[in-house]
Protein backbone atom coordinates (compact mmCIF):
# COMPACT_ATOMS: atom_id res chain seq x y z
CA UNK A 1 0.00 0.00 0.00
CA UNK A 2 1.36 3.44 -0.88
CA UNK A 3 2.05 5.93 1.88
CA UNK A 4 -0.47 8.45 0.55
CA UNK A 5 -3.19 5.81 0.46
CA UNK A 6 -2.32 4.79 3.99
CA UNK A 7 -2.45 8.41 5.13
CA UNK A 8 -5.83 8.94 3.45
CA UNK A 9 -7.25 5.92 5.21
CA UNK A 10 -5.92 7.04 8.56
CA UNK A 11 -7.33 10.53 8.03
CA UNK A 12 -10.79 9.07 7.47
CA UNK A 13 -10.47 6.77 10.47
CA UNK A 14 -9.26 9.67 12.63
CA UNK A 15 -12.27 11.81 11.74
CA UNK A 16 -14.66 8.95 12.41
CA UNK A 17 -13.00 8.36 15.77
CA UNK A 18 -14.83 11.52 16.90
CA UNK A 19 -18.20 10.08 15.98
CA UNK A 20 -20.32 8.98 13.00
CA UNK A 21 -20.29 11.29 10.00
CA UNK A 22 -21.55 11.69 6.47
CA UNK A 23 -19.07 11.65 3.60
CA UNK A 24 -19.10 15.42 3.15
CA UNK A 25 -18.51 15.92 6.89
CA UNK A 26 -15.47 13.68 6.71
CA UNK A 27 -14.10 15.60 3.71
CA UNK A 28 -14.74 18.93 5.39
CA UNK A 29 -13.33 17.83 8.70
CA UNK A 30 -10.11 16.47 7.18
CA UNK A 31 -9.53 19.74 5.38
CA UNK A 32 -10.26 21.86 8.44
CA UNK A 33 -8.34 19.83 10.96
CA UNK A 34 -5.25 19.63 8.81
CA UNK A 35 -5.40 23.31 7.96
CA UNK A 36 -5.94 22.48 4.32
CA UNK A 37 -2.78 20.33 4.06
CA UNK A 38 -4.93 17.33 3.23
CA UNK A 39 -8.15 17.44 1.30
CA UNK A 40 -10.17 15.02 -0.76
CA UNK A 41 -10.93 16.30 -4.24
CA UNK A 42 -12.90 14.86 -7.15
CA UNK A 43 -14.67 12.28 -5.06
CA UNK A 44 -11.51 10.43 -4.05
CA UNK A 45 -13.04 10.05 -0.61
CA UNK A 46 -15.64 7.51 -1.74
CA UNK A 47 -13.34 4.71 -2.93
CA UNK A 48 -11.52 5.04 0.39
CA UNK A 49 -14.73 4.90 2.41
CA UNK A 50 -16.06 1.96 0.42
CA UNK A 51 -12.81 0.06 0.77
CA UNK A 52 -12.69 0.68 4.52
CA UNK A 53 -16.26 -0.51 4.72
CA UNK A 54 -15.54 -3.66 2.73
CA UNK A 55 -12.65 -4.40 5.04
CA UNK A 56 -14.82 -3.91 8.12
CA UNK A 57 -12.93 -0.91 9.45
CA UNK A 58 -15.88 1.43 9.09
CA UNK A 59 -19.56 0.66 8.98
CA UNK A 60 -21.86 2.52 6.57
CA UNK A 61 -25.61 2.77 6.99
CA UNK A 62 -28.39 4.41 5.01
CA UNK A 63 -30.82 6.74 6.69
CA UNK A 64 -34.03 8.28 5.51
CA UNK A 65 -36.74 7.26 3.09
CA UNK A 66 -36.91 8.57 -0.45
CA UNK A 67 -33.82 10.74 -0.37
CA UNK A 68 -31.36 8.55 1.44
CA UNK A 69 -28.19 9.64 3.19
CA UNK A 70 -25.27 7.54 4.18
CA UNK A 71 -23.51 7.72 7.51
CA UNK A 72 -20.25 6.05 8.48
CA UNK A 73 -18.97 5.08 11.88
CA UNK A 74 -15.74 3.57 13.09
CA UNK A 75 -15.76 -0.11 14.03
CA UNK A 76 -13.67 -1.71 16.73
CA UNK A 77 -11.31 -3.05 14.04
CA UNK A 78 -11.06 0.45 12.61
CA UNK A 79 -10.17 1.94 15.97
CA UNK A 80 -7.44 -0.63 16.51
CA UNK A 81 -6.21 0.04 12.99
CA UNK A 82 -6.12 3.77 13.67
CA UNK A 83 -4.01 3.35 16.80
CA UNK A 84 -1.60 0.95 15.15
CA UNK A 85 -1.47 3.06 11.99
CA UNK A 86 -0.75 6.27 13.90
CA UNK A 87 2.15 4.65 15.74
CA UNK A 88 3.51 3.18 12.54
CA UNK A 89 3.21 6.48 10.71
CA UNK A 90 4.92 8.32 13.53
CA UNK A 91 7.90 5.98 13.33
CA UNK A 92 8.05 6.32 9.56
CA UNK A 93 7.89 10.10 9.64
CA UNK A 94 10.46 10.36 12.41
CA UNK A 95 12.84 8.24 10.38
CA UNK A 96 12.10 10.27 7.27
CA UNK A 97 12.52 13.62 9.00
CA UNK A 98 15.68 12.41 10.70
CA UNK A 99 17.11 11.57 7.31
CA UNK A 100 15.97 14.79 5.68
CA UNK A 101 17.36 16.96 8.46
CA UNK A 102 20.57 15.04 8.72
CA UNK A 103 19.97 13.87 12.30
CA UNK A 104 19.76 10.26 11.37
CA UNK A 105 22.60 8.17 12.75
CA UNK A 106 25.02 7.59 9.93
CA UNK A 107 25.50 3.99 9.08
CA UNK B 1 -29.86 26.21 -25.30
CA UNK B 2 -29.59 22.47 -24.56
CA UNK B 3 -30.66 21.42 -21.06
CA UNK B 4 -27.80 21.31 -18.60
CA UNK B 5 -26.64 17.82 -17.73
CA UNK B 6 -27.06 16.64 -14.17
CA UNK B 7 -23.67 16.81 -12.41
CA UNK B 8 -23.86 13.12 -11.59
CA UNK B 9 -25.04 11.96 -15.01
CA UNK B 10 -21.46 11.49 -16.18
CA UNK B 11 -20.69 9.41 -13.08
CA UNK B 12 -23.70 7.22 -13.73
CA UNK B 13 -22.75 6.84 -17.39
CA UNK B 14 -19.06 6.13 -16.93
CA UNK B 15 -19.15 3.91 -13.88
CA UNK B 16 -19.32 0.36 -15.20
CA UNK B 17 -20.71 -1.47 -12.22
CA UNK B 18 -24.05 -3.09 -11.43
CA UNK B 19 -26.97 -0.61 -11.35
CA UNK B 20 -27.50 -1.00 -7.59
CA UNK B 21 -23.94 0.18 -6.93
CA UNK B 22 -24.44 3.08 -9.34
CA UNK B 23 -27.67 4.06 -7.62
CA UNK B 24 -26.10 3.85 -4.17
CA UNK B 25 -23.16 5.97 -5.21
CA UNK B 26 -25.12 8.73 -6.93
CA UNK B 27 -27.56 8.92 -4.03
CA UNK B 28 -24.73 9.12 -1.54
CA UNK B 29 -22.80 11.73 -3.52
CA UNK B 30 -25.92 13.78 -4.27
CA UNK B 31 -26.90 13.95 -0.60
CA UNK B 32 -23.34 14.88 0.38
CA UNK B 33 -23.06 17.53 -2.33
CA UNK B 34 -26.34 19.07 -1.22
CA UNK B 35 -25.26 19.18 2.42
CA UNK B 36 -21.77 20.41 1.68
CA UNK B 37 -23.11 23.15 -0.53
CA UNK B 38 -25.49 24.27 2.21
CA UNK B 39 -22.65 24.18 4.74
CA UNK B 40 -20.36 26.25 2.51
CA UNK B 41 -23.14 28.76 1.92
CA UNK B 42 -23.60 29.03 5.69
CA UNK B 43 -19.90 29.83 5.88
CA UNK B 44 -20.30 32.72 3.52
CA UNK B 45 -19.69 31.37 0.06
CA UNK B 46 -22.06 32.46 -2.68
CA UNK B 47 -24.36 29.76 -4.04
CA UNK B 48 -22.29 29.54 -7.21
CA UNK B 49 -19.04 29.23 -5.29
CA UNK B 50 -20.53 26.71 -2.90
CA UNK B 51 -21.89 24.69 -5.79
CA UNK B 52 -18.57 24.67 -7.59
CA UNK B 53 -16.61 23.76 -4.47
CA UNK B 54 -18.99 20.99 -3.43
CA UNK B 55 -19.01 19.45 -6.89
CA UNK B 56 -15.26 19.67 -7.22
CA UNK B 57 -14.70 18.08 -3.87
CA UNK B 58 -17.23 15.28 -4.00
CA UNK B 59 -18.20 14.31 -7.55
CA UNK B 60 -15.93 11.40 -8.51
CA UNK B 61 -13.49 12.13 -11.30
CA UNK B 62 -11.67 9.66 -13.53
CA UNK B 63 -9.32 8.24 -10.90
CA UNK B 64 -12.04 7.87 -8.27
CA UNK B 65 -14.36 6.22 -10.80
CA UNK B 66 -11.66 3.76 -11.75
CA UNK B 67 -11.09 2.85 -8.12
CA UNK B 68 -14.81 2.60 -7.42
CA UNK B 69 -15.18 0.33 -10.42
CA UNK B 70 -12.48 -1.98 -9.06
CA UNK B 71 -14.08 -1.84 -5.62
CA UNK B 72 -17.57 -2.80 -6.79
CA UNK B 73 -16.61 -5.17 -9.57
CA UNK B 74 -17.81 -8.77 -9.31
CA UNK B 75 -15.15 -11.14 -8.05
CA UNK B 76 -14.71 -12.88 -11.47
CA UNK B 77 -13.95 -9.50 -12.99
CA UNK B 78 -11.24 -8.87 -10.42
CA UNK B 79 -9.71 -12.27 -11.18
CA UNK B 80 -9.95 -11.70 -14.92
CA UNK B 81 -8.43 -8.25 -14.55
CA UNK B 82 -5.60 -9.57 -12.39
CA UNK B 83 -4.88 -12.25 -14.98
CA UNK B 84 -5.08 -9.68 -17.81
CA UNK B 85 -7.97 -11.61 -19.37
CA UNK B 86 -10.73 -9.08 -18.87
CA UNK B 87 -10.93 -8.01 -22.51
CA UNK B 88 -11.17 -11.61 -23.66
CA UNK B 89 -13.72 -12.94 -21.20
CA UNK B 90 -16.82 -12.21 -23.31
CA UNK B 91 -15.34 -13.66 -26.49
CA UNK B 92 -14.01 -16.70 -24.64
CA UNK B 93 -17.31 -17.29 -22.87
CA UNK B 94 -19.29 -16.94 -26.07
CA UNK B 95 -16.92 -19.23 -27.98
CA UNK B 96 -16.86 -21.88 -25.27
CA UNK B 97 -20.63 -21.88 -24.76
CA UNK B 98 -21.38 -22.01 -28.48
CA UNK B 99 -18.90 -24.82 -29.04
CA UNK B 100 -20.11 -26.92 -26.11
CA UNK B 101 -23.82 -26.44 -26.80
CA UNK B 102 -23.33 -26.90 -30.54
CA UNK B 103 -21.33 -30.09 -30.01
CA UNK B 104 -23.95 -31.47 -27.61
CA UNK B 105 -26.78 -30.65 -30.00
CA UNK B 106 -24.81 -32.10 -32.90
CA UNK B 107 -24.26 -35.35 -31.03
CA UNK B 108 -27.93 -35.60 -30.12
CA UNK B 109 -29.13 -34.79 -33.63
CA UNK B 110 -26.64 -37.21 -35.18
CA UNK B 111 -27.67 -40.07 -32.91
CA UNK B 112 -31.36 -39.25 -33.49
CA UNK B 113 -30.85 -39.18 -37.24
CA UNK B 114 -29.04 -42.50 -37.29
CA UNK B 115 -31.74 -44.08 -35.11
CA UNK B 116 -34.51 -42.69 -37.24
CA UNK B 117 -32.52 -43.50 -40.34
CA UNK B 118 -32.47 -47.15 -39.39
CA UNK B 119 -36.23 -47.17 -38.90
CA UNK B 120 -37.42 -44.82 -41.55
CA UNK B 121 -34.77 -43.94 -44.05
CA UNK B 122 -33.64 -41.04 -41.82
CA UNK B 123 -34.69 -37.43 -41.63
CA UNK B 124 -31.17 -36.43 -42.45
CA UNK B 125 -31.50 -38.43 -45.59
CA UNK B 126 -34.24 -36.20 -47.04
CA UNK B 127 -32.39 -33.04 -48.07
CA UNK B 128 -34.77 -30.27 -46.99
CA UNK B 129 -35.54 -31.77 -43.57
CA UNK B 130 -31.88 -32.45 -42.95
CA UNK B 131 -31.11 -28.78 -43.52
CA UNK B 132 -33.88 -27.80 -41.11
CA UNK B 133 -32.72 -30.28 -38.46
CA UNK B 134 -29.05 -29.31 -38.70
CA UNK B 135 -29.91 -25.64 -38.64
CA UNK B 136 -31.36 -26.35 -35.18
CA UNK B 137 -27.86 -27.33 -34.09
CA UNK B 138 -26.68 -23.92 -35.25
CA UNK B 139 -29.56 -22.29 -33.37
CA UNK B 140 -28.62 -24.09 -30.15
CA UNK B 141 -25.04 -22.83 -30.55
CA UNK B 142 -26.30 -19.30 -31.21
CA UNK B 143 -28.66 -19.40 -28.22
CA UNK B 144 -25.83 -20.56 -25.97
CA UNK B 145 -23.53 -17.88 -27.39
CA UNK B 146 -26.12 -15.18 -26.77
CA UNK B 147 -26.74 -16.33 -23.20
CA UNK B 148 -23.01 -16.57 -22.54
CA UNK B 149 -22.60 -13.02 -23.87
CA UNK B 150 -25.30 -11.75 -21.49
CA UNK B 151 -24.00 -13.77 -18.55
CA UNK B 152 -20.43 -12.59 -19.10
CA UNK B 153 -21.56 -8.95 -19.27
CA UNK B 154 -23.66 -9.35 -16.12
CA UNK B 155 -21.58 -11.56 -13.88
CA UNK B 156 -18.04 -10.88 -15.04
CA UNK B 157 -18.10 -7.29 -16.23
CA UNK B 158 -20.96 -6.57 -13.81
CA UNK B 159 -22.91 -4.21 -16.02
CA UNK B 160 -25.25 -4.67 -18.96
CA UNK B 161 -26.76 -1.35 -20.01
CA UNK B 162 -30.32 -1.06 -21.45
CA UNK B 163 -29.14 -1.13 -25.08
CA UNK B 164 -27.23 -4.36 -24.48
CA UNK B 165 -30.14 -5.81 -22.52
CA UNK B 166 -32.57 -5.03 -25.34
CA UNK B 167 -30.16 -6.62 -27.81
CA UNK B 168 -29.87 -9.73 -25.63
CA UNK B 169 -33.65 -10.09 -25.35
CA UNK B 170 -34.26 -9.40 -29.04
CA UNK B 171 -31.67 -11.97 -30.13
CA UNK B 172 -32.91 -14.57 -27.66
CA UNK B 173 -36.54 -14.01 -28.67
CA UNK B 174 -35.65 -14.13 -32.36
CA UNK B 175 -33.69 -17.35 -31.99
CA UNK B 176 -36.49 -19.02 -30.01
CA UNK B 177 -39.04 -18.04 -32.63
CA UNK B 178 -36.68 -19.28 -35.35
CA UNK B 179 -36.29 -22.63 -33.54
CA UNK B 180 -40.06 -23.12 -33.28
CA UNK B 181 -40.58 -22.03 -36.89
CA UNK B 182 -37.88 -24.35 -38.22
CA UNK B 183 -39.26 -27.25 -36.16
CA UNK B 184 -42.77 -26.63 -37.48
CA UNK B 185 -41.51 -26.24 -41.02
CA UNK B 186 -39.50 -29.46 -40.81
CA UNK B 187 -42.42 -31.38 -39.33
CA UNK B 188 -44.79 -30.04 -41.98
CA UNK B 189 -42.36 -30.96 -44.73
CA UNK B 190 -41.94 -34.48 -43.33
CA UNK B 191 -45.72 -34.88 -43.09
CA UNK B 192 -46.20 -33.56 -46.59
CA UNK B 193 -43.58 -35.94 -47.97
CA UNK B 194 -45.01 -38.97 -46.17
CA UNK B 195 -48.73 -38.46 -46.54
CA UNK B 196 -49.27 -36.66 -49.84
CA UNK B 197 -46.85 -38.50 -52.10
CA UNK B 198 -48.01 -40.83 -54.92
CA UNK B 199 -47.51 -43.95 -52.78
CA UNK B 200 -49.65 -42.63 -49.95
CA UNK B 201 -52.65 -44.93 -50.73
CA UNK B 202 -50.46 -48.00 -50.49
CA UNK B 203 -48.68 -46.98 -47.27
CA UNK B 204 -48.72 -49.64 -44.56
CA UNK B 205 -49.75 -48.88 -41.01
CA UNK B 206 -46.17 -49.54 -39.88
CA UNK B 207 -44.79 -47.05 -42.40
CA UNK B 208 -47.49 -44.55 -41.42
CA UNK B 209 -46.49 -44.88 -37.78
CA UNK B 210 -42.83 -44.38 -38.78
CA UNK B 211 -43.76 -41.24 -40.72
CA UNK B 212 -45.73 -39.86 -37.76
CA UNK B 213 -42.76 -40.62 -35.53
CA UNK B 214 -40.49 -38.71 -37.89
CA UNK B 215 -42.84 -35.71 -38.00
CA UNK B 216 -42.93 -35.68 -34.20
CA UNK B 217 -39.16 -36.02 -33.98
CA UNK B 218 -38.48 -33.05 -36.24
CA UNK B 219 -41.07 -30.96 -34.36
CA UNK B 220 -39.59 -32.04 -31.02
CA UNK B 221 -36.11 -30.93 -32.07
CA UNK B 222 -37.48 -27.45 -32.77
CA UNK B 223 -39.39 -27.42 -29.52
CA UNK B 224 -36.37 -28.70 -27.60
CA UNK B 225 -34.21 -25.93 -29.03
CA UNK B 226 -36.85 -23.35 -28.08
CA UNK B 227 -37.10 -24.79 -24.55
CA UNK B 228 -33.32 -24.65 -24.22
CA UNK B 229 -33.48 -20.97 -25.18
CA UNK B 230 -36.37 -20.33 -22.80
CA UNK B 231 -34.62 -21.95 -19.86
CA UNK B 232 -31.54 -19.88 -20.52
CA UNK B 233 -33.73 -16.82 -20.73
CA UNK B 234 -35.42 -17.72 -17.44
CA UNK B 235 -32.04 -18.14 -15.76
CA UNK B 236 -30.88 -14.70 -16.77
CA UNK B 237 -34.17 -12.80 -16.54
CA UNK B 238 -34.37 -12.23 -12.74
CA UNK B 239 -31.09 -10.33 -12.81
CA UNK B 240 -32.19 -8.38 -15.90
CA UNK B 241 -35.52 -7.45 -14.28
CA UNK B 242 -33.79 -6.40 -11.09
CA UNK B 243 -31.31 -4.27 -13.07
CA UNK B 244 -34.16 -2.68 -15.02
CA UNK B 245 -36.00 -1.83 -11.83
CA UNK B 246 -32.86 -0.26 -10.37
CA UNK B 247 -32.31 1.72 -13.55
CA UNK B 248 -35.87 3.00 -13.32
CA UNK B 249 -35.00 4.16 -9.80
CA UNK B 250 -31.90 5.86 -11.19
CA UNK B 251 -34.04 7.61 -13.80
CA UNK B 252 -36.51 8.64 -11.08
CA UNK B 253 -33.61 9.91 -9.01
CA UNK B 254 -32.41 12.16 -11.82
CA UNK B 255 -35.94 13.34 -12.54
CA UNK B 256 -36.59 14.07 -8.87
CA UNK B 257 -33.29 15.61 -7.86
CA UNK B 258 -32.41 17.60 -10.93
CA UNK B 259 -33.17 21.04 -9.48
CA UNK B 260 -31.54 20.65 -6.04
CA UNK B 261 -28.62 18.47 -6.99
CA UNK B 262 -27.73 20.35 -10.12
CA UNK B 263 -27.23 23.12 -7.59
CA UNK B 264 -28.36 25.87 -9.87
CA UNK B 265 -28.09 29.31 -8.35
CA UNK B 266 -31.81 30.00 -8.31
CA UNK B 267 -32.13 28.72 -4.71
CA UNK B 268 -32.72 31.73 -2.48
CA UNK B 269 -29.81 32.61 -0.27
CA UNK B 270 -30.87 32.54 3.33
CA UNK B 271 -27.74 32.92 5.35
CA UNK B 272 -25.00 34.51 3.36
CA UNK B 273 -23.40 37.09 5.58
CA UNK B 274 -20.60 38.15 3.26
CA UNK B 275 -22.74 38.61 0.15
CA UNK B 276 -21.53 40.06 -3.09
CA UNK B 277 -19.18 37.16 -3.82
CA UNK B 278 -21.16 35.82 -6.70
Amino acid sequence: MTLSRRINELLVLAVLDHGPAHGYQIALSVEERTGGTFSFQHGTLYPILHRLEDEGRVCGAWHGEGRRRRTYRLTRTGRAELEAGADELERQFQALLGLLRGNHAAA
Amino acid sequence: MPPREHPLARVERELNVAPRHRLDLIEEVAADVKELRAELERRGLSPAQARRAALQQLVPGGEALERLEVRHAPRPRRWARAANWLDHTVRLGVGAAATLAGAAAFTLAASGSSGAGAANGGAAGTGATAVLVWSQVLLVALLAANLAWGAARLWIHGDLRPAGRRLLWARQGGLIVAAVALGALGAAWEGYQAFTGPGFAAISSLSAWGAVHEVARVAAIGLGTAIFGLFGWLAITPRLISDEETERRIARFFARTSPPVSLETHTPRINNSTGGRQ
